[in-house]
């Protein structure tokens, strides 16, 4: 029951900044001279409109929402990881180089392939977790530069060593995977993979580790508090650099699950310019960091995204009308738009805000 | 081969310019002990707004002032969230490059009616400065003379950050409220306002930046026209040490390497490697330095 309460309580607030991002929308819609109803319909339509659009939908929702887990464990042990899109690029890149070099048949590719990326995607993060803890560099910049240097490094391997040079143009990407490496579709013909069943396990395992296990109570504690976390004895820094390879780790899934399942092959850029990584924190802090709460958020983000691609191909309205509506919903999110807040202003006496 | 190696350090300051400028907003407010991961998004607001200030006034020092101007509405916003709202800094900047990123294209679609980029090429761009003595001597006059206005703003402004820091007496404040809020405040320091302060003037150089960015180089905008140099001017203000002088020469290399990659290109030489470096040598020199930048992100630690 509590935790049923506690997840009705962190939807409240999303629906709430939902609302708002939408209104906001409309207003650069109506800028723009477009008709309002007409293009949320079109949006509606480009996200869950028929079975194929839905299952895109889905689709992209899975690297997002394996992203927004890994991150929701860190965020909830108090670290911040903003180096996602780098363990999910290496993770994705050493996946796929052993899936098409292993000689196996399909079904132990895709076992190796998958242990490959979470392993991979888990040690870089570890990387940037041992320098905070040995050499005490700042976590928050580490992450964010170890990003350009694993992207750069994927990016070099698909252009010279390991580049696809059968085809006529010089692409930046490796070979295509054999077709037994797929991971298989879950309907014929859509774009939903079982990358998607993958990630939905992950988001309930992950619900299980942090609500029952003496691990979750500690990564909480810790979040909480790491004072009093310390003093109870919990070991600070071994929860941290569990906590970086766990969500590295999952961003290496992500990676790997969006080339087996959807690309096939590495591509440069693939998993950059989607900017999967980004989405994902803002599903974390969106779910308010619960796993269950992760997978409605991150459908949600992926519906915009999908939905605005409707909007672009049937209307004059851009594409980034989800970038504007995302922005708004984690500007209200990240105030702390809630009750308390609301009687702190009332006792203040009212100033204005001015939000886009 | 000589002239084309001058003719490399000359692409280097020109490319390092909005780089620099961004950089040293953004050591501002990392030394109020804010992390502004909001960069990126204010230089594309400014690169937006210096375009639509010199299509509709026609004016280039009136289309700067536009650019700053709206950069410092987004900062507003920003100083507003983080400051007065008590919302997460990191959070609030990755939403200011998402909105930044919208609402630059939409503006676009309403203002100009264009899809992608807006060229006009009746538009003029920002002159180049020749400067009179300097521009004759041979290898220096290469160097030096020719670039846009921007470019020695852009320098001049890191040695007056430099002398604001630690030769004034408000400097020494905001480095203080940077190094210790609580304490600054129970010296009687306004921190609140040094903070906002701090902040709006970092929208002013992220402003300029983006001018330099859409009328000096190029005269026109596209969509996402700062392709990642608001981080990598956060980098390299990570890799100065938010000290404007370190600042100068770490964006001089980032700038370095970006000219030299463009070059290398030629030789089918792997660029990753040269992109690569300066972020390398950021992480090297944090094992070295590691104790002075503490300040923003240890706030950062503490506040989830």
């Amino acid at each position: 029951m509590v935790a049923v309460k506690e997840l009705c309580k962190s939807l409240v607030q999303p629906l709430l900044a939902v609302i708002i991002g939408l209104l906001t929308g409309a207003l650069v819609i109506a800028a723009v001279g477009e008709s309002i109803i007409g293009t949320y319909q079109e949006m509606w339509k480009g996200a869950f409109g028929n079975f194929y659009f839905f299952s895109s939908t889905l689709a992209r929702a899975t690297p997002i929402m394996l992203i927004a887990l890994g991150l929701a464990l860190a965020f909830r042990a108090g670290v911040f990881n903003l180096g996602a899109e780098g363990q999910m690029v290496l993770g994705a890149i050493s996946a796929t180089l052993v899936a098409i070099y292993l000689p196996a048949p399909g079904i132990v590719k895709i076992l190796a392939a998958l242990v490959t990326g979470i392993v991979a995607g888990g040690l870089w993060s570890l990387m940037a977790g041992y320098m905070e803890a040995k050499f005490r560099i700042p976590l928050l910049i580490s992450t964010l530069l170890l990003n350009y240097i694993a992207v750069l490094f994927a990016s070099y391997l698909v252009s010279d060593p390991f580049q696809d040079k059968s085809g006529s143009a010089a692409l930046a990407q490796t070979v295509m995977l054999e077709k037994g490496a797929w991971l298989p579709k879950l309907f014929a013909g859509m774009s939903v993979h079982s990358g998607f069943i993958i990630a939905i396990v992950a988001a309930l395992l992950l619900f299980w580790v942090i609500r029952f296990t003496p691990f979750g109570y500690e990564v909480k504690m810790l979040g909480h508090n790491p004072f009093f976390a310390q003093y109870g004895g919990i070991h600070r820094i071994k929860v941290m650099l569990t906590g970086m390879f766990a969500s590295g780790a999952f961003a290496g899934l992500a990676g790997t699950v969006e080339v087996l399942g959807a690309h096939y092959r590495f591509v440069d850029g693939a998993l950059t310019v989607p900017n999967f990584a980004w989405t994902g924190l803002m599903a974390t802090l969106l779910a308010n960091s619960n796993p269950i709460g992760v997978i409605f958020t991150s459908i949600l983000l992926a519906a915009f995204q999908t939905g605005a691609m409707g909007v672009e191909r049937n209307t004059e309205v851009p594409l980034e009308l989800a970038s504007v509506i995302q922005a708004v919903l984690i500007l209200f999110i990240s105030a702390r738009f809630s009750y308390s807040w609301w009687k702190q202003r009332k006792k203040k006496g009212g100033e204005s805000h001015g939000v886009a | 081969m000589e002239w084309l190696d001058w003719s490399l350090v000359s692409s280097t300051i020109r490319m390092v310019t909005p780089i620099l400028l961004a950089a040293l907003g953004g050591a501002l407010c990392s030394r109020v002990g804010i992390f502004n991961v909001g960069l990126e998004g204010l230089v594309l607001v400014g690169a937006f707004a210096a375009i639509v200030g010199n299509h509709f006034t026609g004016s280039l020092f009136l289309a700067v002032l536009f650019a700053a101007a709206a950069s410092v509405l987004f900062s507003l916003l920003f100083s507003y969230m983080t400051i007065g709202l008590k919302a997460n800094e990191i959070v609030v900047g990755v939403a200011i490059n998402f909105l930044a990123l919208g609402l630059t294209t939409f503006a676009l679609r309403a203002v100009f009616d264009v899809k992608g980029a807006f060229y006009d090429k009746d538009m003029a761009g920002l002159p180049r400065l020749e400067i009179p003595l300097i521009h004759d001597i041979p290898v220096l006059g290469e160097i030096v003379s020719g670039h846009s206005p921007l470019v020695y703003l852009a320098f001049l402004a890191s040695i007056l950050l430099y002398i604001f820091f630690y030769r004034t007496v408000t400097g020494f404040r905001v480095l203080a409220v940077g190094m210790n809020p609580v304490a600054a405040r129970s010296l009687g320091l306004k921190t609140t306002r040094l903070q906002v302060m701090a902040i709006l003037l970092c929208g002013v150089l992220c402003g300029v930046a983006g001018a330099q960015l859409s009328l000096g180089q190029v005269t026109m905008f596209t969509e996402g026209m700062t392709a990642g140099r608001g981080f990598i001017a956060l980098v390299a203000m990570m890799m100065g040490q938010s000290h404007p002088l370190g600042i100068l020469a770490s964006s001089l290399l980032f700038g370095f390497m970006d000219a030299l990659s463009i070059r290398l290109q030629g030789f089918s030489l792997p660029t990753q490697f040269t992109s690569m470096l300066p972020y390398v040598l950021t992480i090297v020199a944090m094992f070295f330095l590691k104790d002075k930048n503490g300040g923003a992100s240890s706030n950062q630690q503490s506040a989830r």
